[in-house]
Formats: C-alpha cells, sequence, structure tokens
C-alpha cells in the first residue's frame, strides 16, 4: 500500500490592478515640537515641577485646612525656621559636630576594615574570622550596642565612634571580602606576571579589580552609618548636653516646635542627598565609570 | 635603516646528571587532621568556640566588673532565664508583628508606586524624585513627629518602618523593571502575553535579583529602624501596646536601665539570631530557589 499523499491543488488567484489608492500622506512625520513640548521633555524641569507641586499643595494644605501648626506646620514657615536657625541659631555647629562624628567613625571603621580585609586575603584563618564575624554581627543593628557601648566608654563621643565603627566595619569588610574573592585568576596572574607582590599587589591589581564592590561596602556602610548616627542622637541627647543634629529634632519635638523637626528633616535630607548624589557619585565617575567597569 | 642583528648561535650540549625523578607527595593521603581541617563548618566552629573560651577566660582571671563584661556562661543562663521565665519569646513575636505589618504594607504601596512609574512617564519623574529625596533620610528621624502624629504605640512604629522600606524596595524594583532587556520583552510580545500575565510571567522574574535586592536592603532598614525605635521611644510604646512587655529592642533598654548587663548581651545574643534566620534562612532560600536557579546569580 503506497503512503503517498495525493498534494492540493495550488490556488491561482486572479490578478488585478488596485486603482483606488490615494495619494502618499506624509504630513506630520517630523513635526517641529512647541515651546512647551521642548521644555516639559527637559528631565530637570519635569523634576522641579514636581517638587515645587509637593510643596504647593503641602502649602495650601496647611493653609486652607487650618491645621494645628504644633501638628504640621507650613512649608515656609518650615523653610524660615531652617533658614534662621542655620544662619542665626547653632543649627550649623550641630550640622558639624555630627559630620565631625561620622567622619571619625566612617575612618576608624575603614581603617579596621582594611586591616581585616589584608589578613583575610593573606591567610584562611583571616579568611573564616571575616566571614564568621561578618555573618554574625552584620545582621545586628549598630544601634542596639548603643547601651553597651555607653557603659563602656560612658556618655560622650567615644560610645557614637564605636557604634558608628561597629556599624561601617562590617559592610565594609564583607562586600570588599567577597570583591577580593571574585577577583579574575587572570588579572591575579598579569599582576603577578608583572612582579607585584604583596602591598603592590593588593594596591594596583586587587583594589582596582574589586572597587566596585568596594564602592558598594562604602555606600552601604555610610548608609547604615548615617542612619545610626541620627538614631543614636535621639537617644543620647537627653543625656549630654551639646548634641548633633539627631539632638536637635528630638529637641524641637520635645518642646513641641514642630516646625524645627521640620527644619531638621531638610538638613538630613540635603546631608544625605550631598553625600549620596554629589561625593559617591564623582568618586565613581572617576573610577569604576571611567574605567568602563559599571555604567 | 636598521641592521639587522646576528642571530647569536649557542653551542649544543646535553645534560647527563639531572637526578632521579621523585614523586613521593603528589598524591598523598590527608590525614585525618587535615582532612578535619578543611572542613569548612569544623574551621568556623572552632573559631567560635576559641572566641567564647577566651572571653570567659578573661572575664573570670582578670576579674573584669560584671556590669561591665558578665561571663560568657553568666549570659547563657540570663538567655534561658530570659526564654523561660520573662516571655522574651513573646516579645520577639512583638517585635515580628510590628515589623511584619510594616513591612507587607510598605511592600503594597512600593508596588503601587513602582507600577504607576513603570506605565507613564509623570509617575516615573515622581518616583524618582521622591525616592532620591526621601532614600537618604533616615527612618528613625520621623519617629519624633510620627508620635505627634499617632500618638504613642505601634502605629508610629509601623509608619516609620512603612518609610523604611518604602524606598528602597521601589527604587531597586524600579531599577529591575527599566533594566529588561528589550530582547526579552519582545520575546514576551511574541508569545502574546499582554498586561498582569507579561508582568507577572516576563518582567518580574527578569527584573527579579533586582527585586530581591531591593527586599534585602528595605528587610535590613526595617530591622535597625525597629530595634532603634524600640529603644529611643521603648518605654513609651511598650506601655500603651496593650501587652506590656513590648519587644526585643525594648528588652535591650530595660535590662540596661536595670544593670542586669547579662541579659543585654542576651538580649543582643536574640537580635543577632533573628537577622541571621532571616538573612541566611529566609532570604538565601528565595535567592536558591529563584535567581541561582535560573542562572542568574553565581553563588
Amino acid at each position: 500500500m503506497s503512503m503517498q499523499k495525493t498534494l492540493p491543488e495550488p490556488v491561482i488567484r486572479p490578478e488585478f490592478i488596485n486603482e483606488n489608492i490615494a495619494d502618499a500622506h506624509t504630513g506630520d512625520v517630523a513635526r517641529e515640537l512647541s515651546v512647551i513640548e521642548k521644555v516639559w521633555n527637559i528631565n530637570g524641569v519635569r523634576k522641579a515641577v514636581i517638587l515645587l507641586g509637593l510643596v504647593t499643595i503641602w502649602q495650601a494644605y496647611t493653609v486652607l485646612f487650618d491645621v494645628e501648626p504644633l501638628m504640621f506646620p507650613t512649608f515656609l514657615v518650615s523653610l524660615q525656621t531652617l533658614i534662621t536657625d542655620l544662619f542665626q541659631g547653632d543649627l550649623i555647629w550641630k550640622v558639624w559636630f555630627s559630620v565631625k562624628v561620622l567622619i571619625y567613625g566612617y575612618g576608624m571603621g575603614m581603617a579596621i576594615a582594611a586591616v581585616l580585609v589584608l589578613w583575610g586575603t593573606s591567610s584562611r584563618l583571616g579568611g573564616d574570622f571575616i566571614a564568621m564575624a561578618t555573618a554574625m554581627f552584620n545582621p545586628l543593628p549598630s544601634i542596639a550596642m548603643l547601651p553597651l557601648a555607653m557603659l563602656w566608654f560612658g556618655l560622650g563621643t567615644a560610645s557614637l565612634v564605636f557604634v558608628l565603627v561597629h556599624a561601617v566595619l562590617w559592610a565594609v569588610a564583607l562586600n570588599t571580602h567577597t570583591g577580593f574573592k571574585n577577583v579574575s585568576s587572570t588579572l591575579r596572574m598579569i599582576g603577578e606576571n608583572y612582579g607585584l607582590k604583596g602591598v603592590p599587589f593588593v594596591c594596583k591589581v586587587l583594589v582596582p579589580a574589586a572597587l566596585p564592590s568596594i564602592m558598594t561596602g562604602m555606600k552601604v556602610g555610610w548608609a547604615f552609618a548615617w542612619r545610626t548616627l541620627i538614631g543614636a542622637e535621639l537617644v543620647f541627647g537627653a543625656s549630654s548636653g551639646s548634641g548633633g543634629l539627631g539632638w536637635y529634632i528630638f529637641e524641637s519635638s520635645q518642646n513641641i516646635e514642630t516646625e524645627g523637626v521640620f527644619a531638621g528633616l531638610f538638613m538630613v535630607i540635603l546631608i544625605g542627598i550631598t553625600v549620596e548624589n554629589v561625593i559617591f557619585r564623582n568618586i565613581e565617575l572617576r573610577t569604576v565609570n571611567r574605567w568602563g567597569m559599571q555604567r | 635603516m636598521s641592521t639587522v642583528s646576528e642571530t647569536v648561535i649557542r653551542p649544543e650540549f646535553e645534560a647527563d646528571d639531572l637526578g632521579e625523578a621523585s614523586h613521593a607527595d603528589v598524591a598523598r593521603k590527608l590525614t585525618l587532621w587535615e582532612k578535619l581541617i578543611d572542613l569548612d563548618g569544623v574551621r568556623k566552629l572552632s573559631i567560635l568556640l576559641v572566641l567564647m573560651f577566651a572571653w570567659e577566660f578573661y572575664t573570670r582571671i582578670s576579674g573584669v566588673s560584671e556590669l561591665i563584661l558578665p561571663k560568657f556562661s553568666d549570659t547563657a543562663v540570663a538567655l534561658y532565664d530570659a526564654v523561660v521565665n520573662d516571655q522574651l519569646l513573646i516579645m520577639i513575636k512583638n517585635s515580628l508583628t510590628v515589623l511584619l505589618t510594616g513591612y507587607v504594607i510598605g511592600l503594597v504601596i512600593a508596588t503601587l508606586l513602582t507600577t504607576a512609574a513603570i506605565m507613564t512617564r509623570f509617575g516615573n519623574d515622581v518616583l524618582s524624585t521622591l525616592t532620591a529625596m526621601l532614600n537618604p533620610l533616615p527612618a528613625i528621624a520621623l519617629l519624633p513627629l510620627a508620635l505627634l502624629w499617632f500618638g504613642l504605640g505601634s502605629a508610629s512604629v509601623v509608619f516609620t518602618l512603612l518609610h523604611s522600606v518604602i524606598w528602597p524596595v521601589a527604587l531597586n524594583a524600579h531599577t529591575g523593571f527599566m533594566g529588561v532587556s528589550d530582547t526579552q520583552r519582545m520575546v514576551g510580545r511574541n508569545y502574546g502575553l499582554r498586561g498582569v500575565t507579561y508582568v507577572a510571567k516576563l518582567l518580574i522574574p527578569a527584573a527579579f535579583p533586582s527585586i530581591l535586592m531591593g527586599l534585602k536592603v528595605g528587610w535590613a532598614y526595617a530591622w535597625r529602624t525597629l530595634i532603634a525605635a524600640e529603644l529611643v521611644f521603648g518605654g513609651a510604646i511598650a506601655d500603651t501596646s496593650g501587652t506590656q512587655s513590648g519587644g526585643l529592642g525594648w528588652f535591650v533598654f530595660s535590662s540596661q536601665m536595670d544593670m542586669q548587663i547579662p541579659y543585654v548581651f542576651a538580649g543582643l545574643f536574640t537580635v543577632i539570631l533573628v537577622g541571621v534566620i532571616v538573612e541566611s534562612l529566609i532570604f538565601s532560600t528565595i535567592e536558591a530557589r529563584t535567581i541561582r536557579r535560573w542562572g542568574m546569580q553565581s553563588s
């Protein structure tokens, strides 16, 4: 029996000419944008408008609904408080106090992390120690160490710095150690080929190769440190008279000067934006972005 | 024109004194000790044990005041006692309940914000302006305001937790969605996916590494904020929560106030334990079952 199927007959459709096509119409393909459209297409303009809109809503809500200023002061009053406290009051010194403590803690944390990671890359015991210590201490919020720090170092800057070191150290050590471990063998061998050893090897091969990871660690460390500092100052303020920015917020809220609380929050946001979008952004642009490791 | 240098032809020679090849130790059996030391867990456990012994010995020999650094054994006893007699478990439950409430509501709001940001350019601009402004603001700084608005109680804590969860989650999810490659998008459309199925079956899996990153950062901030909030305003919050026992941060704080330092350490251990469980059990499991299995992230 034959398995051959019969092929279907090809259908031949009749030819025809379509007479009824209108002229091609290419009117609007590359129209000039109007001025409004051009302006609206600028990113900064749209964001500024959104910001202005939010501020206007805030101001309008508080004024129109006659909200109790103790609960929610108007935007303008908050801004005014910020400016007068900054230039006539002592807010600027409080900010400086906070930033100074933050720099101490951050610097010390980075230094200790560097020593730890060097130990970790040079010996297996060190590597194990880092892996275990970070696994244990990284999930521990450093603010929880504050009661102990106050006991050990008394009320003062020393306790704040201790807590900040704890906040920075583990995040930086963990990320740097992981970054070093993931540096490809090819890069390592090239470094060894050039005769690099010890510290020059770390500085010239490992650190640049692991910089994206180190930067992540530094950013996470900063974020934790900043949050810890503000939290710690909220606790402390009560006990030591010369406090920082967190203390300013706490004091204002205790005195029910809510506009002061908002002024403090503005300041916190301002510093945060400066550090994240100016300092870290610039470091990234000059290193990892320029070297083509990150887009 | 440079002249080509003469080729140097070295005289041929045969070395006849190579010595005997010795390959005795190339594939030696490891001793039991070496095998044991090669196990990761054993090494880490022994480091932990050494640290514990060092702590115990230091406190015994140097005679450090109990109030400065209690013995390790006392701390362990305190932890046991707190679990059995002092309602530590209930405190952990209180803390976690508040944390979960804040986290889940935060996730819902973050999802709404991200959806708006993906669908319209205006939403995109709103989200990026808000995150740029509010992400660097530590949530704990909002607690004084929250106390003013919502009074003393868990509502205030939930409010600050929301703030600490929403921004990192929305920021990372949005970055993840924007980074899904056009190729994948087109493949999805080729299969005829649209609307919700398109998001659920294509966008979310493709952006999952980023989303998970946001969830982890959100958890880390929320956990830190919760402990800080309970430490700072612990008393006030604890008294009105109705359970009369407060949370974990309050346990640490009140133990310190009562100068029961072993209990402070016990509280810290518990905080570490909860953190380790969430980070290395829950999130690691999710990671192993999703992005690592899908080959999006190497171990």
